[in-house]
């Protein structure tokens, strides 16, 4: 199914080790209407299982809304979010950092 | 070390059962608090119900809804019980539909917003539900612990005394002690992977529960709500066609042909007007799945073809800017016009079976209670009538029952052993350097689920699944091991845990669905396709016996109504259902 291979750069950051975030790159095969979530899935199950990303109580319908995170500069939810080239995921901005995309109080 | 809690009532759960027991808990006396395993009121599967709260028409109409003076409770809890196939525990129907119109209006008059009443029903949103309950639960001096995932329940001798569990966000173990615990987590739609349901129901509380010695009832039973979009992804799990088809459309094989019709012209009309659709469509669509007709993503497909254009936009009524929930299905509506279908399935929807409760909501361990679609028995065979009102009544029954003991109990010290030996469990997977990761065996007991626990099952399946799933248990679980090493918001982690919960619930439901020889309501057998009466008006109930997993059975629980004799066919059960007056439907 896979059409071409996008990059994807995932904002890295574990309060624990590291001083400030940095991004990790990751090439992903992009099928057609993948959404962001998809795209962290893939990545979780194929590529890297310790990226953290809000998904242990995902609603998938726009619903609980805990998957926003800022997709290319713009916040968004990553469910609802198709992905139709390469990607940069960071966190919601001024908010404390769980880890990578998780952040507090969302 | 773990961190530790106390309170008198400990609440599992931040559904609607979970904040409607947390209420009537701290109402009652009881210091309470809840324990989430996302955040309250955005977790669990009440925010994605549509959602219809169903109470009997007379009592409707004495609360000011419009209602149906005709009605009756005894018309009401008749069809409950025809619609669950007679395998309902009459206790529990008895409290459902006693308690319905008070826990209705209460709604109300806490503010709840609804859209729609009619005859049986009041149409709402599970959103605006737990809107309301998180309100009042703000209100009350309740404590809220969120994104805790819960793992053990606590016991000393046989008493429960507490629960486990990890703080997800901080990655550290908490002990919670309590006096008394309710449980109030759902179902564990997640064991397959393609459902209606959010995130996060594993059947953890069910697994737990049974670990203690909590017996579990009917859980062969799971309804499969049909017609749910399967593609594309940002719109999978959704339930919209399934509300659609009531109104028009047709669902099709790969040929383009519909396939409704190969059955009865009665049978049709019932699943296009009544909410026995659920069960109806799914078989259909399982059947076409199975003989090979299916869409290429494993569905149906779902037209509107063969609908004139003003038709299909009078549903704009209902649905205004093809708004609904807090969805625009724009882009899916104007696909369907321009002639195109969309791919549908069945999806795990509900779960009619649960941890064994009686009337009061007590399991059969002292200290633990459970509420809403987590226990099981209300609905028998088949839920028609609402999940809604089934966690509002049975939240309110057991935080009073819950309180009440715990006002009559002290807070016992856990046994430390028991703790150190849940805290090495837990941990073992960051201890194994090489071993199976979680995810793989996530999806090999997903592909048990949906080959062999699915809408139409056999003998020889289910067998096959048993054999797999105890694999599993034996092989694959031991060798569980986690590579994130920072256990602060740890999916891996998570991953993990879940696996014990869904191998002990799905262990149970395919050995009680391989046990009930005959076709009841959800579950169909493809080998023993007719609803014996004669020999099947029994839950069966699962427990621990000498550290196994042991069924029994036990004859319905019946107050009311006697259930008829006799045996039918799968059509025939519904027809005959159909000349009892019926049904829930607005």
């Amino acid at each position: 199914m896979a059409e071409r291979s996008i990059t994807v750069r995932i904002s890295r950051f574990n309060p624990a080790v590291d001083r400030s975030s940095y991004f990790q790159t990751y090439g992903v095969p992009l099928s057609p209407r993948m959404t962001v979530m998809d795209i962290l899935n893939y990545i979780y199950e194929y590529l890297d299982p310790t990226i953290a990303y809000n998904a242990h109580t995902a609603c998938h319908r726009r619903i609980c809304a805990r998957c926003n995170l800022n997709i290319n500069g713009k916040a968004g939810l990553a469910c609802q979010t198709e992905a139709k080239g390469d990607l940069t995921l960071a966190p919601l901005p001024h908010i404390k950092v769980v880890r990578d995309l998780v952040v507090e109080g969302i | 070390m773990s961190e530790s809690h106390q309170t008198d009532v400990l609440v599992i759960g931040s559904g609607g059962a979970g904040l409607r027991t947390a209420i009537e808990s701290y109402d009652k006396g009881a210091s309470t608090t809840v324990v989430s395993n996302g955040r309250i009121g955005r977790c669990g599967a009440t925010m994605m119900a549509g959602a219809d709260i169903t109470l009997d028409g007379k009592s409707a109409s004495e609360i000011g809804l419009s209602g149906n003076e005709e009605d009756s409770k005894e018309k009401f809890f008749s069809d409950i019980l025809i619609q669950g196939y007679y395998l309902n525990n009459q206790k529990l129907v008895d409290a459902y539909v006693r308690d319905a119109p008070a826990r209705t209006k209460e709604l109300i008059d806490w503010g709840m917003r609804y859209v729609w009443d009619g005859k049986r029903a009041v149409i709402t949103q599970g959103t605006e539900i737990n809107r309301v309950l998180v309100d009042q639960v703000r209100r009350r001096k309740i404590r809220i612990l969120e994104d805790i995932y819960v793992t053990d329940l606590l016991t000393v001798g046989k008493t429960v005394v507490g629960a486990m569990g990890i703080d997800v966000n901080r990655g550290t173990l908490l002990v919670l002690r309590a006096k008394a615990v309710i449980i109030a987590t759902g179902g564990w739609q997640n064991a397959y992977s393609f459902t209606s349901a959010p995130e996060g129901l594993y059947g953890d509380m069910h697994a737990a529960a049974f670990l203690t010695g909590a017996d579990l009832v009917n859980v062969e039973m799971v309804t499969f709500c049909p017609n749910v979009i399967l593609w594309p992804p940002a719109f999978r799990g959704d339930i919209f066609p399934y509300i659609l088809v009531e109104m028009f459309g047709d669902l099709l094989d790969k040929h383009g042909r519909p396939f409704l019709n190969e059955y009865d012209p009665r049978i049709q009309k019932i699943a296009m007007t009544t909410e026995w659709n659920k069960l109806i469509f799914s078989l259909a669509s399982a059947r076409v799945i199975s003989r090979g007709d299916g869409s290429p993503n494993g569905g149906v497909y779902y037209s509107v073809k063969t609908v004139p254009w003003n038709i299909v936009e009078e549903a704009q009524k209902a649905f205004p800017g093809w708004k609904y929930l807090r969805r625009n299905y724009t882009d899916l509506m104007n696909s369907l016009m321009r002639g195109n279908a969309i791919e549908v399935a069945p999806a795990a929807h509900y779960m009619e079976g649960g941890i064994l409760v009686d009337e009061h909501a007590a399991t059969t361990v002292d200290g633990l209670f459970a509420a809403g679609e987590c226990s099981g028995g209300l609905f028998g065979a088949n839920r028609v009538a609402s999940a809604i009102t089934q966690i509002l009544v049975q939240g309110a029954i057991a935080g009073a029952s819950a309180a009440e003991y715990a006002e009559k109990h002290c807070l016992q010290e856990p046994e430390e052993e028991q703790i150190r030996e849940m805290e090495m469990r837990l941990t073992q997977p960051f201890e194994r350097k090489t071993g199976i990761r979680p995810v793989e065996i996530k999806k090999k007991i997903r592909k048990t689920a949906a080959e062999h626990l699915w809408v139409i099952r056999s003998g020889r399946g289910l067998k096959q699944a048993i054999k797999d799933l105890q694999y599993m248990t034996r092989n694959d679980l031991p060798q569980v091991s986690v590579r994130t090493q920072s256990r602060t918001y740890n999916r891996e982690w998570i991953d993990a845990i879940q696996l014990r919960s869904l191998l002990i619930i799905l262990e149970a439901s395919t050995r009680t669905a391989l046990m009930r020889t005959e076709t009841r309501g959800v579950h169909y057998r493809s080998d023993y396709p007719k609803t014996d009466n004669d020999h099947w008006l029994k839950e069966i109930i699962v427990g621990k016996v000498n550290g196994r997993m042991t069924m029994r059975t036990r004859p319905v629980i019946v107050t009311k109504i006697k259930p008829p004799r006799g045996r039918f066919g799968f059509e025939e059960c519904i027809l005959e259902s159909q000349n009892a007056p019926l049904d829930i439907l607005r």
